[in-house]
């Protein structure tokens, strides 16, 4: 059957492609933007999003660093343009699940201007997209996995940038100081199935092999195993000069304690990430922590940025005690860039109200520079805005107490 | 002749498939030779220890669906409770001294304090959440089950903090001795052999006292036992009490072996020994404390028996599969569970 396209139908066709058109560029106010445009109302809060473990055995890692966040708002005075700040923090429990459920809360909400967090990788892989697909910004502050900001990353993960370093980095490092200063011939790698840990062993044994070393084999196991005598008796009868397992604190601190246990590993060194530098750490491992290392970014005072003391002696006046963990910094740095990106980019019409375009944010966050307490902050294109450099620390004591970094651990190379 | 469907073909083909992988992987593991006589006598110590400990949770769901029929999800949760009074007494108690100078005295009261506490809140959470669901059909009672588990791990989360705690490693525990030329962790015998002595005079009380009769006459028919005069609330308190005890010592006993404390360490042993209860025939009381051991050596042992002589690469991440997939066979062969046909006899 033929059908001739009468005049009104080409008009109807023409006004529906115009507005898909104008659909994928929102204007609100002063500003047009690709991806939508926030508006906030004179006096209204700049919501600012954010996710991290919260609850659990690695609650110190989430929440060392919404202290970092904490401090920043307050070093810009708690406001922005007029605004005041408000960081509206969800609980992801650090794993998939959580990272879902979190993203999504935070994307529903037509008002987060930003997002920050999370503290695993975990929650960060299905977490970015799904803030992605919404136009949100994601600025990760302690996901250290490779995969997220590699450049063979897929599109849905645009929007992600971090203020942490790769663990392509780390794990290169880690490789480096085992085979050239512990100068041990083999190992053998633990993970527990998170990205994190999975790909950090991952890049560690890629390296060690390059450097000569041999890769006995590589264990997983789940994050919630207790029992871990059966994996390490395993693993006793390929003699490994070093074990090497970055994963979270209830499992390492099993298997810490127990390959202290077990026979045939007397002599076998033991190294873990730095999903375990804090208290709560040493609290789990008990007395086995004592000579324990970890190998970690160098956070020594010397090595952060200038401002950095200054920072730590904000955190315990604030919060009564030294940073619980490590990457107080680097979440710092986050809600700085992301403070200064929306600075860049957001306009106010004649009656006070703010307007943030959604891309014009995520072009400005890539695009901002400046000078770090964790070191310098410059994304490349793929999102990866810290600079790395590396260090072993090792844990000289069993009481949680004595937790302080360059103390409890203390660093030992370079 | 016997005619099969396709239910019947796919079920086969899974058996021969487990029992190829079971065989061949069992073939080549001793072929290859990895491992050590001391190893192998490891692997089956560990397998015991946390097999006593499962058989001791599986206790608990067991009788309690024997008697009420209930599968009591929050029974891993009671025995967080019991693990939490243990830390609260055995933290002092190491910090003193006394616990490496008293060893006996030491875990008595631990075990004493431990078993109050987790009896104290089984009891009342029969008496308050399953009683008034006693008589109501469908999956209300499971519902609230489930639910009281979620308010026992959120309100210890709420109390004493959501990080892990570190159980107190008194020197004696961590001592070893020589048993046929082997050495044998002293925690370990000590936990297994505690457990075994427990689950017997758990026995002993069912079987022998009139209290474990008129329990006995309850799970076989409660209505009957009632018109005979037997008071049921009585009978049923007196099994939670009976679990509550159990769990309270299982959560010492886990607790000095894996040596951590939190407030969501009950849910896995809990579904592990909630399985271990399955497979010995729930409702069974020698069926649960086999079914506990049973998953507790096949965990332990199954992931290097079975799977490193076939070139699997990192097996212990499949050692819940193994065990799982072995209960879920024994199930097709037997669905009553190990010991369950018993029960079912004396029933007809």
């Amino acid at each position: 059957m033929y059908h001739r396209l009468s005049g009104p139908m080409i008009l109807a066709a023409a006004a529906l492609i115009g507005m898909a058109y104008t659909a994928s560029a929102a204007t609100v106010g002063p500003v047009t933007d690709d991806l939508g445009v926030i508006r906030i109302a004179k006096g209204a809060p700049i919501q600012i999003g954010a996710y991290w473990v919260l609850s659990g055995a690695d609650t110190a890692l989430g929440l060392d660093e919404k202290r970092g966040v904490e401090i920043a708002f307050k070093d810009v005075g708690g406001k922005l343009l007029g605004h005041p700040l408000k960081l509206n923090a969800e609980d992801d429990g650090c794993n998939a699940e959580g990272g879902q459920t979190a993203a999504t809360k935070l994307a529903a909400n037509p008002q987060t201007a930003i997002v920050l967090g999370p503290a695993c990788s975990s929650a960060a892989t299905p977490g970015a997209p799904i803030l992605w697909q919404q136009g949100v910004v994601d600025i990760c502050t302690a996901c250290t996995a490779p995969a997220l900001t590699a450049s063979t990353r897929k599109p849905e993960y645009a929007g992600f940038a971090r203020t942490v370093f790769s663990d392509s980095e780390q794990g290169k490092a880690d490789a480096t100081y085992v085979h050239n200063v512990l100068k041990a011939q083999s190992v053998v790698t633990i993970h527990d199935g998170s990205p994190y840990a999975q790909q950090l062993q991952q890049v560690m044994a890629d390296n060690f092999k390059q450097l000569g070393g041999k890769v006995l084999s590589q264990e997983a196991i789940a994050p919630t195993d207790v029992d871990m005598h059966p994996l390490l008796t395993r693993i006793a009868s390929e003699k490994p000069d070093l074990i090497y397992f970055p994963v979270f604190t209830a499992a390492a601190a099993q298997i810490l304690r127990q390959a202290k246990e077990t026979p045939g590993l007397e002599h076998t060194k033991l190294m873990g990430g730095g999903s375990l530098l804090s208290a709560d750490f040493i609290e789990a491992a008990g007395p086995s922590i004592v000579g324990f290392i970890i190998g970690y970014p160098d956070v020594s005072p010397d090595a952060m940025g200038k401002n950095y003391p200054k920072f730590v002696e904000q955190y315990k006046k604030d919060y009564g005690e030294a940073p619980i963990s490590g990457y107080h910094a680097n979440a710092y740095d986050g809600a700085m860039l992301a403070i200064k990106a929306i600075e860049k980019v957001a306009k106010t019409d004649k009656d006070g109200n703010l307007y943030i375009g959604r891309k014009a944010l995520r072009d400005a966050v890539f695009d901002t520079k400046f000078e770090g307490i964790s070191g310098p902050i410059a994304c490349d294109p793929y999102g990866e805005c810290s600079q790395f450099k590396p260090s072993v620390l090792e844990f000289t004591s069993a009481d949680p107490k004595t937790f302080g970094i360059g103390k409890n651990p203390k660093k030992i190379w370079p | 002749m016997a005619r099969f469907n396709a239910v019947d073909i796919v079920l086969w083909g899974l058996r021969i498939g487990v029992v190829a992988v079971v065989v061949g992987g069992t073939i080549g593991t001793l072929l290859h030779n990895r491992y050590t006589a001391a190893q192998w006598f490891d692997f089956v110590v560990f397998g015991l220890t946390i097999g006593s400990i499962y058989a001791q949770i599986a206790l608990g769901y067991t009788m309690v669906y024997g008697v009420l029929r209930l599968i009591n999800f929050a029974h891993g949760d009671i025995v967080m409770t019991g693990a939490f009074a243990g830390y609260f007494v055995a933290t002092p108690l190491d910090r003193s001294g006394f616990l490496n100078n008293h060893p006996v005295l030491g875990m008595s009261a631990i075990l004493a304090v431990s078993i109050v506490t987790s009896t104290s809140i089984a009891v009342l959470t029969e008496r308050i959440a399953y009683r008034p669901f006693r008589r109501v059909v469908g999956l209300a009672p499971l519902i609230c089950a489930i639910g009281v588990s979620f308010f026992l791990e959120q309100t210890f989360r709420g109390m004493f903090g959501s990080a892990v705690k570190s159980y107190p490693s008194p020197d004696w525990q961590r001592a070893t001795f020589q048993l046929l030329g082997f050495n044998v962790p002293r925690v370990d015998v000590l936990v297994i052999g505690l457990a075994l002595v427990f689950m017997a005079g758990l026995y002993l009380i069912v079987q022998r006292t009139r209290m474990g009769t008129a329990m006995r006459a309850v799970a076989e028919d409660g209505e009957a036992a009632a018109l005979m005069g037997i008071d049921v609330n009585k009978v049923v308190v007196f099994t939670f009490v009976l679990g509550g005890a159990m769990a309270g010592i299982a959560g010492v006993f886990y607790a000095f072996v894996y040596k951590q404390v939190y407030f969501f360490m009950g849910f896995t042993p809990g579904i592990k020994a909630f399985g271990a209860a399955v497979l010995g025939g729930i409702g069974n009381i020698p069926g649960a404390m086999l079914g506990g051991f049973f998953l507790g050596m096949v965990e332990s042992v199954g992931p290097t028996l079975f799977l490193d002589g076939i070139g699997i690469p990192a097996p212990y991440q499949l050692r819940d599969l193994i065990a799982f997939t072995l209960l879920i066979m024994v199930l097709i062969f037997r669905p009553q569970g190990l010991l369950g046909e018993r029960m079912a006899r004396k029933r007809a």
